[in-house]
């Protein structure tokens, strides 16, 4: 069977999606240190990295943009790759404002933007902000740099999916023409009320502005008067993100651990991604209980415990039982795990792999090495 | 500060990295706060697939509250559910809230407006913590069974962010009384979840830094979910490692107790670190060798609870 790491071979881009402390950003670094030990200009684009892994990578001192993470580093941890390994954080204001600067037809109209409040909130806070700057970033490192392949660590979303639909409905609000209509500040007067109210909803008008006070609707109004003339662009984008994520050279790669959520949020990303024809390269399944004893064999008692361990001169008080006692639980934990991804593991076509529960924590590249050869 | 009980605050919100078990702690109190005699409700927001009631091992109760256990309610707070409570409650009448609500380009407005859904649903929480029935407050206790860390302060933050930026009016209002409500320490506190492991402590450190900091709550108390037993000494781990090389029964024996040894090591190093930079009242849950998680686990975090209600790290 190949791996997660042949299935992404042939790939451009992998995009890493799963539950909340699965082991997501590690499961995407060692990706991309694997093609990059393997020859291959790679980039690892992660959310929200563990410190100390974010300073193996050299990420601390990032903003928005790629750094490659030093020769010298890797050398440390006895690594001597054929490619290179590239690392950014993503900042989540910092590319809806570089999107805008873009976008935006004048200077004039790109400051209205930024500086409008709706916008400054939406831009940090609005649900799918960042699952929707995740994709445009993504689209933009694909296109215009030469990386033969980039990993994408994906947010942790409240609900996996939205990941998906996000820049759909952040489009969807940017591009609603009616609402841009009814909201755009009357000439002169700048009263968007009379407008609504012209349009023949004159207590729908009323009784709205009695639920968030005029002075919101008319900095929405304002906010989608800005984003008119720029939306085509951003619509155009977002077709070709989707586009892009539906390619073969794209692979999604599912990341869950056995805990029953995660496993239940991998399950709905495949039957979605199936539904929507995108590709799945593979899943990585971590912190798994690993299988000491044949099921079929009896586990042992303290009592046959007792001999070998006064044979190899181990003699604690009850050393026996509570070892026997530690094996037990150990299996019956191992599996249960096994038994709750059995679904998981029948529909998902693509490569696996299972990755035992690390002892201690993948905090450097050595243990993202080390992860590696497990992928 | 007068030591207030846990449970003696009006609403208690749980929350912590995604994954450490705050769901299960939230039950485990309701429980526990259920057998002083209180009734009390837990609020799940948004939940794609309900986990408390059936935790309780009851039916999930859906968008509106519903007895899970005697004395022990339930709700999954929707934006789409608490929208119309919310609407209904401003508008007082129900066909003014169906002419304006049932609008598409109204709704397409409540939904856009940045933090609108997040301020409906914690109104509907916090409006139930308000709430009275006959002159006495409809629950004794309210928990807030709260999305992961980041998601959790968006939430939060949303009444402060909307006294920052919107003018006088009725969201403003709202928004006012709602971060009284969240900031007063006498009837709010939140409890931290965590794991003894690397991540999550690090992630419970910080939002112990956002919640005192940004959003201006008391913190009430850390519960380090999960802890493994410390079964063997220190060099009883290191005999073994040398062990776990011989041939079955004993070789897999001693792999299974070195690997147990060093979770409960690295544990009790995060424990020590989360201690150390959180002066926290702290309760310890043991890790509980359970498969399916569901009423009988749910008590047993209950009892390890009640044996070993938070103390003072530093007394």
């Amino acid at each position: 069977m190949t791996t997660v790491r042949e299935s992404l071979g042939g790939r451009r881009v992998a995009v890493c999606v799963g539950a909340g402390g699965v082991g997501k950003t590690t499961a995407a670094a060692a990706l991309a240190l694997s093609r990059a030990l393997e020859g291959g200009k790679v980039l690892v684009c992660t959310i929200d990295p563990a410190r100390r892994l974010a300073n193996a990578l050299g990420l601390a001192t990032l903003g928005n943009v790629e750094s490659r993470v030093p020769e010298h580093k890797l050398a440390e941890a006895g690594l001597r790759p054929r490619g290179e390994l590239w690392a950014m954080m993503l900042d989540v204001k910092r590319t809806w404002d570089d999107l805008v600067a873009r976008h935006a037809p004048d200077p004039a109209r790109r400051e209205r933007i930024l500086r409008n409040r709706l916008y400054q909130q939406m831009s940090a806070a609005l649900a799918g902000s960042q699952e929707y700057m995740a994709m445009e970033k993504l689209y933009e490192l694909a296109t215009d740099r030469d990386y033969d392949l980039i990993v994408l660590d994906t947010p942790p979303t409240a609900h996996a999916l939205d990941f998906l639909d996000a820049p759909d409905r952040i489009l969807d609000f940017l591009g609603n023409e009616t609402a841009r209509a009814l909201l755009a500040p009357a000439l002169g007067a700048g009263r968007f009320g009379l407008r609504l109210a012209q349009l023949g909803g004159g207590y729908v008008a009323k009784t709205l502005a009695r639920f968030t006070g005029q002075q919101v609707l008319s900095d929405l109004g304002d906010f989608l008067q800005g984003f008119q003339g720029m939306y085509d662009g951003f619509k155009e984008r977002a077709g070709e993100v989707r586009a892009m994520l539906a390619r073969p050279e794209t692979g999604f790669v599912l990341v869950a651990s056995p805990a029953a959520a995660a496993i239940e949020e991998a399950l709905a990303f495949h039957e979605r991604l199936h539904a929507e024809s995108m590709p799945v390269a593979g899943l990585v399944v971590n912190r798994l209980t690993p299988d000491l004893w044949p099921a079929a064999t009896p586990l042992p008692g303290a009592a046959e415990l007792a001999a070998p361990l006064a044979a190899a001169a181990a003699s604690a008080p009850d050393l026996g039982a509570r070892l026997a006692a530690t094996l037990a639980e150990h299996q019956a934990m191992a599996a249960a795990e096994r038994r709750s991804l059995a679904g998981l593991l029948a529909r998902v076509g693509a490569a696996h792999a299972l990755v035992p529960r690390l002892e201690g924590d993948v905090h450097d590249l050595a243990g993202l090495a080390r992860m590696a050869d497990r992928l | 500060m007068a030591s207030l009980g846990l449970l003696d605050r009006r609403l208690l919100v749980v929350t912590g990295k995604g994954g450490v078990g705050k769901t299960t702690v939230c039950a485990a109190l309701a429980l526990l706060a259920a057998r002083a005699g209180k009734r009390v409700l837990v609020c799940e927001v948004n939940a794609t697939r309900e986990r408390v009631a059936p935790l309780l091992g009851a039916p999930a109760s859906g968008p509106f509250v519903r007895e899970a256990l005697p004395g022990i309610f339930t709700v999954n707070v929707t934006p789409h559910e608490a929208m119309r409570e919310y609407g209904l409650m401003v508008l007082k009448f129900r066909t003014i809230y169906e002419a304006v609500f049932e609008n598409r380009l109204v709704r397409y407005f409540l939904r856009m407006v940045p933090g609108l859904a997040e301020l409906v649903m914690l109104g509907k929480v916090l409006h139930e913590v308000r709430a009275e029935d006959g002159g006495r407050p409809r629950w004794d206790l309210v928990l807030l069974d709260a999305p992961a860390t980041g998601h959790a302060v968006q939430l939060l933050r949303v009444p402060s962010a909307l006294v920052d930026t919107v003018p006088a009016g009725p969201l403003r209002h709202d928004a006012e009384w709602m971060q009284a409500l969240l900031v007063d320490p006498a009837r709010t506190g939140v409890a931290l979840v965590t794991l003894p492991e690397e991540m999550p402590v690090n992630e419970v450190i910080e939002l112990d830094g956002l919640v005192r900091g940004e959003l201006g709550m008391a913190v009430a108390a850390l519960v380090v979910n999960a802890m493994p037993p410390a079964r063997f000494d220190a060099r009883e781990a290191a005999e073994l490692a040398r062990l776990a090389a011989a041939p079955p029964p004993l070789g897999p024996a001693a792999e299974a107790g070195r690997i147990q040894a060093l979770r409960a090591e690295a544990a009790g190093r995060y424990l020590v670190r989360a201690r150390a930079a959180l002066d926290l009242p702290t309760t310890v849950l043991p890790l509980l060798p359970v498969v399916e998680w569901g009423p009988a686990a749910v008590g047993e975090i209950a009892a390890a609870l009640a044996a070993a209600p938070p103390a003072e790290a530093r007394p």
